[in-house]
């Protein structure tokens, strides 16, 4: 069924106020967007090449190897801790005005990813433009993988943000959570490095495979598809389906809880 | 003509949730499609019907259920029972500032909620100059709402809910906070809306609101019904009700053992009519009066606002008259109020039995006293009173 007019309207209402609010609004600005992870970057750098003297990965840079998959792994974690907390910031509207509570979810979800992609094309186009071995048409792969994480995230964001209205730790156990899953997530180091008996297990983790694509696009140059993409779409859109089902079994109960 | 909104028989529950574990519990229960455990009934077997043009008036003390019942009107939440059917576009002003955003400046807090209300952006910009003009807050406007008073806060609400001329318009205790002018502005609308064949569901602390703009009110008890009607009834036993409350509704004393403990006593006291009086009709009072001396007792009679407040008293001694004997120490008492004069409401008619020297009170009995009628003037008596037409 295609959403009402209003529906759209209020979307983009929610959207733009997303992106105003939380990274417009303070003095710092869209800045942070991109300061916060070009800091990681360099902090990252300093750590694995300067001190560990970790070498380059197959011709590629640390720099280049960590960009890559940084941006999509913040995107995700922050579009996570951001629309887990995102329904107490729309609590004055859930009391008073009837309208789908699951956009406030999407708007969420939307503004952070809209903002890390572009913080993510203007990085690979700077590491590009220094030089760096970036196969910038493996953007083209990028973009729907990309997606695939963000359909991925707004289903567990569903079921985050709808049982943290009831329950409020839910945020406060999601940070150490995620911490603890960026460095079982091959970010900072191939997969290759992973001891032979452990290596099953860091791959089963879906967001290797998103990190394995991303730099098979980026840095080697290869986009063809395969039958492992079809796969992780579906598994991401059964993950937003069975959240968004979670979510609508719980939103009419919001306006108690708020 | 058919009913622009239905209400049958409506009920909400609210979760009873104490510890994290019951809500954790409360989530499981919601997942599987059950209710919660233990609940607090918000409102129960609610229902009634707005035609198109009509007005009500919702009243009740503070969590009665107006503003759930309204809620529920409105959308905001699903009823736990009963149905809600709407034929028609529904404008709300659910409390203070219905859906603003407090980092938003006005106008921003204008386009979302004229989102929200259904507008596309076409429309919200041809409503906007419209939209500040009725609000007048000056250049507040541009301002974030978080800096803006609670009046300014309703003013814009009202402003943008009105805006969109909504078939059914609801509105919750908005009269509450703005100033007097405002207020006039307000009602002005509402009753221009009226006129106008809009709809309006309207709750209120205010009776006299309440009288001025619905012609229906329905009264809100713990959540349930006590009375649906005519406006004028409804607030009028409203109001008895809350003088009396806080009164602390006074009980006729018993008289069985007047003649042993040596009290004058009064015996009985009736009313005609009996069960309530047309405000500038007559009001008969009778009774008997016990004196254990057989010495004909003084009886005072004492009319009392339903809070306690005196209005009128006078005694058989003053006016020179004595209760007529009716033997065995009992005495007959009978008084006509000509063409009484108290506003409808509730008030209280006491007999006092006093010592034959008229000094000291020895028994009192109270009866309830309902003066009905439909009228605009204010206070509690009719003061005669005569225009002069022209001057000089």
């Amino acid at each position: 069924m295609m959403p009402s007019a209003r529906t759209r309207a209020l979307l983009v209402n929610f959207f733009r106020r997303e992106l105003a609010v939380r990274y417009l609004g303070s003095a710092t600005g869209l800045a942070w967007a991109l300061l916060h992870p070009l800091a990681l970057l360099a902090v990252y750098h300093f750590v694995f090449t300067k001190v560990f003297r970790a070498g380059a990965f197959g011709g590629t840079s640390f720099l280049l190897f960590v960009a890559v998959a940084l941006w999509p792994w913040l995107a995700a974690q922050e579009a996570l801790q951001r629309a887990t907390v995102s329904i107490a910031g729309y609590a004055g509207l859930i009391r008073k005005v009837a309208f789908p509570h699951e956009l406030i979810i999407y708007a969420s979800i939307g503004a952070t990813f809209a903002l890390h992609f572009a913080g993510y094309l203007v990085v690979l186009l700077a590491l590009a433009l220094l030089g760096e071995p970036v196969h910038l048409a493996g953007l083209l792969l990028a973009l729907p993988l990309w997606c695939v994480t963000a359909i991925a995230v707004t289903g567990m964001a569903f079921l985050l943000a709808s049982l943290q209205v009831f329950v409020r730790d839910v945020e406060h156990v999601l940070m150490p959570v995620l911490m603890i899953m960026m460095y079982l997530t091959p970010i900072l180091y191939p997969l290759s490095l992973v001891p032979e008996e452990l290596r099953a297990w860091v791959a089963a983790n879906p967001f290797a495979w998103l990190v394995a694509r991303l730099r098979e696009g980026l840095l080697d140059g290869r986009l063809a598809l395969r039958w492992s993409d079809a796969a992780m779409m579906a598994g991401a859109v059964v993950i937003l389906l069975a959240g968004r089902w979670i979510f609508l079994r719980l939103s009419p109960h919001f306006e108690d809880f708020v | 003509m058919s009913a622009l909104l239905s209400v049958a028989d409506v009920g909400k529950d609210y979760a009873k949730i104490a510890t994290t574990g019951g809500r954790l519990r409360l989530v499981w229960d919601l997942l599987r499609g059950r209710g919660a455990e233990h609940v607090f009934r918000a409102l129960d077997g609610v229902s009634f019907e707005l035609r198109r043009g009509a007005s009500l008036g919702v009243i009740g003390e503070n969590g009665a259920g107006k503003s759930t019942l309204l809620k529920i009107v409105a959308g905001v939440i699903r009823p736990t029972r009963g149905t809600v059917v709407v034929h028609g576009r529904v404008g709300a002003l659910l409390e203070l500032g219905s859906g603003f955003h407090p980092e938003y400046t006005g106008l921003a807090n204008i386009d979302l909620a004229a989102a929200l209300l259904g507008l596309t952006p076409g429309e919200i910009a041809a409503k906007r100059d419209e939209i500040i003009a009725f609000a007048d807050i000056g250049q507040h406007i541009h301002e974030p709402i978080k800096h803006y008073s609670s009046g300014m806060v309703v003013r814009l609400g009202f402003a943008v809910a009105t805006t969109l001329r909504p078939d059914l318009l609801i509105t919750d205790e908005v009269l509450a906070v703005g100033d007097e002018s405002f207020q006039k502005k307000c009602v002005a609308w509402m009753e221009r809306f009226l006129d106008d064949g809009g709809t309006l569901l309207f709750c209120s602390h205010s009776m006299y609101h309440v009288q001025k703009l619905c012609r229906a009110a329905l009264w809100l008890k713990d959540g349930r019904v006590e009375q649906y009607g005519s406006a004028s009834d409804v607030t009028q036993a409203y109001l008895a009700f809350h003088e009396e409350k806080s009164a602390g509704a006074k009980k006729p004393i018993a008289v069985a053992q007047a003649a042993a403990t040596g009290v004058y006593a009064i015996q009985s006291l009736e009313l005609a009519p009996a069960d309530a009086v047309a405000q500038g009709h007559d009001l008969m009072l009778s009774g008997t009066v016990f004196s254990p001396d057989d010495r004909p007792p003084v009886v005072g009679i004492g009319i009392v606002r339903a809070d306690g407040t005196p209005i009128y008293g006078f005694t058989t001694d003053m006016d020179g008259v004595v209760p007529h004997s009716l033997g065995a120490g009992l005495y007959a008492f009978s008084v006509t109020l000509q063409r009484l004069p108290l506003l409808p409401g509730k008030y209280f008619v006491r007999a006092h039995a006093v010592d034959p020297e008229g000094l000291r009170v020895f028994d009192s009995v109270e009866r309830a006293l309902f003066v009905r009628g439909e009228t605009r003037e204010l206070g509690l008596v009719r003061l005669a009173h005569g225009w002069t037409k022209s001057i000089g």
